[in-house]
């Protein structure tokens, strides 16, 4: 590489201790923006998951609830009563009275 | 600097700024002038249209609140070769294939088939829709590359109870015919979808804020109908079509101050949670007789002729004329059903009698233009409106038609002929018979409750009203006679009611079948109160091809039954109509 440095003129770089100053407190600033964007991204995404946990909760519980309505229906259905009461001894009234 | 350093250096500084140069131009390429098609690919590498949870179809339940269209719960099992080593895949097929009585060969075959690119196939369906338990199984095993999707199937926990009326629902959960298919737009889910992030396997990742509310669920409807007395209708209807050997029948039992359908059967039938297996049979039982079939309903149509012409003022029930077995209308000769001469008569007779020569008679004294507008008024030749799906408008020619109507039509559609009806249009004209003259608009949805809660309640509709309030009562009281002078088989013990029998023959092309005929009796009760009315139609019954030996004793029984399931009692016990009442008690003797 000495071909190519060696004809290149070595400048001098200077800061002023004010200069110094303001990147410092730039750089502060700009990791505790970078540090609270991280944090909000991450609590976030880490709601989001939890929101998405929920909704997989509630639809589970939803499909449970319809699969015990209908097992509910299908054991309380005409046909299903009609043969019970059957079983039970009951017979069809063929005559109705009313009384007053 | 010497010469040739500085030359070297030069040649550097040009080199670099030709580099750079062409780095700024693919920059310019990528970001601004191919800046939309970039942006689409990267999207589409790290988004998805990611669909929520499918929530239910909207339920249907009878008026008491009992479910006869749910959910259940079924599993799709789905598998993503890319993912898996091709151990994975042998095990996967092993265990699957025992869980899903399928050949491993089978499994293996799906997992490792290729697309038409000949890349491995990154989502295959192994096997769907798979029972609860199954998928709960397959689900338990944790294989690695396999999914368990929870579907929805649509169930009918009474089988084959209002089959025409609820109509079904395919796999897609798309509804057809009966309720299912008129409100398949009401009944359907909320759909939610939104593009999102997904990771490698396509899952979504919560990186952002995704939909917080889950999708709605369809609205659930609660029915007219009473399944009590569904089931009890569909039992007498069995046994009619049986004992009178017929082909096929409907009933339908409506209540007349409302137009509420409390049941509706036809046989033959099917079940909704099966429907599948009915495609095969020619037609296939899913049009629902009782709105898309239509029919010559015969004598019960002079119910309709003489509320024409006692309204008109033609006419009283005590107006005379001479019955001499036959009148000539248009120049076609019109006989009694008995082909007999019945003398002196009176308009009450008439019904009574069921007098084709009289209801001709009275036709043609009203007249084309004033027999035609009332028998519009009452619905015919147009559908009722009712809230099912498939419903079919009869056919009634009108004078000026040239093609079709011919001036005979005004003695022959007197009594029911040369016209069509589908059974629900007939019922609705009878009961505006019994609702004091107005027609209202069937209907069999009472109310619809929203996702939400938010319920609507179907109120009545009035079509018009058709008679006067004089005019029906005259009309109920002359058909009771009819029940109690003429068709003593459809007499309720304890109970006034009123009614009408018909015996249409069947037309064919170039006259009519002399083999069948189809029977009706509509019939409501008690008088001067009506709760009921019921319409019992049979197709060819072989026992006897008269209404009053089939369909009319049909209709005693079924009423009998259904007096004392609604709680009305006979006119002996004074209670509160419509309903049990404090001290009424119901004994049941063998």
């Amino acid at each position: 590489m000495r071909w190519v440095t060696h004809g290149i003129k070595r400048g001098r770089f200077e800061m002023s201790p004010r200069t110094a100053r303001y990147l410092f407190a730039l750089v502060v600033v700009l990791t505790l923006v970078a540090a609270l964007y991280l944090m909000l991204v991450s609590r976030t995404a880490a709601r989001g998951r939890h929101i998405e946990q929920l909704q997989a909760e509630l639809s589970r519980l939803q499909r449970e609830n319809e699969q015990l309505e209908v097992e509910i229906a299908r054991e309380g259905s005409i046909s299903r009563l009609w043969k019970r009461a059957i079983e039970l001894g009951f017979v069809p009234a063929e005559r109705v009275e009313f009384l007053e | 600097m010497a010469e040739g350093p500085r030359r070297r250096l030069r040649l550097l500084i040009t080199l670099l700024i030709g580099l750079v140069l062409v780095i700024v131009a693919q920059l310019v390429q990528v970001q601004i002038v191919g800046h939309r098609f970039y942006e689409e690919w990267g999207r589409e590498q790290r988004e998805r249209t990611i669909v929520m949870a499918e929530p239910p179809r909207g339920v249907i339940r009878d008026r008491n609140g009992h479910l006869l269209a749910g959910n259940a719960v079924m599993y799709s099992i789905e598998a993503a070769p890319s993912f898996m080593s091709d151990e994975d895949k042998e095990a996967a097929a092993a265990k699957l294939g025992s869980l899903l009585h399928v050949p491993v060969a089978h499994i293996e075959q799906l997992l490792n088939s290729r697309d038409e690119n000949g890349q491995e196939r990154k989502w295959v369906q192994v096997a769907s829709p798979v029972s609860k338990e199954v998928g709960e199984q397959v689900a338990a095993l944790r294989l690695r590359g396999i999914t368990v999707r929870p579907l929805w199937a649509r169930v009918y926990p009474e089988g084959t109870l209002a089959s025409h009326a609820l109509g079904f629902c395919t796999v897609e959960i798309t509804g057809f015919y009966g309720v299912e298919g008129f409100y398949d737009a009401l009944l359907r889910p909320e759909r939610v979808e939104w593009e999102g992030p997904v990771d490698s396997a396509s899952e979504p990742i919560p990186w952002r804020a995704a939909p917080v509310a889950l999708p709605q669920r369809g609205t659930e409807l609660v029915l007219t109908l009473d399944r009590t007395v569904q089931a009890l209708v569909e039992e007498e209807l069995a046994r009619s079509v049986q004992e009178y050997q017929a082909e096929g029948g409907t009933i339908i039992v409506m209540d007349p101050r409302t137009f509420e359908i409390l049941a509706v059967a036809s046989l033959p039938n099917y079940d909704p949670g099966r429907y599948v297996e009915f495609f095969d049979q020619n037609p296939p039982p899913f049009e629902d007789p009782a709105v898309s079939q239509q029919y010559e309903p015969g004598s019960v149509f002079k119910v309709l002729t003489v509320a024409a012409a006692l309204d008109a003022g033609l006419v009283t029930p005590e107006t005379t004329y001479y019955d001499q077995g036959w009148i000539e209308v248009g120049g076609q000769v019109i006989e009694n059903a008995s082909h007999q001469p019945y003398g002196q008569r009176t308009v009450a007779d008439i019904l009574i009698e069921s007098l084709n020569v009289g209801v001709a008679w009275l036709s043609t004294q009203m007249g084309p233009d004033t027999f035609y507008r009332y028998v519009q008024a009452f619905g015919i030749g147009r559908p009722t409106g009712v809230d099912l799906a498939g419903e079919v408008s009869g056919q009634l020619w009108l004078p000026g038609d040239y093609e079709h109507w011919h001036p005979s039509n005004l003695g022959t559609n007197a009594f029911g002929q040369g016209l069509a009806v589908t059974p629900l249009q007939m019922i609705a004209a009878v009961a505006a018979v019994a609702n004091d003259g107005a027609l209202l608009r069937p209907h069999i949805v009472a109310r619809r409750i929203g996702p939400g809660g938010e319920v609507s309640i179907s109120q009545p509709v009035i079509e018009a009203q058709v008679i006067s309030l004089q005019t029906a009562r005259t009309l109920t009281e002359i058909m009771v006679r009819v029940v109690e002078e003429g068709v003593h088989q459809a007499r309720v013990e304890g109970y006034r009611v009123a009614g009408k029998t018909g015996t249409a023959q069947i037309p064919i092309p170039g006259g009519y079948d002399k083999e069948g005929t189809i029977t009706t009796f509509v019939g409501f009760g008690p008088v001067p109160d009506p709760q009921l009315i019921i319409l019992v139609k049979l197709d060819r019954p072989k026992t006897s091809p008269w209404a009053s030996e089939t369909a009319a004793r049909a209709f005693q029984r079924l009423a009998t039954r259904l007096f004392v399931v609604l709680g009305i009692p006979p006119e002996s016990v004074p209670l509160h109509a419509g309903g049990t009442g404090e001290g009424t008690v119901a004994e049941a003797t063998r």
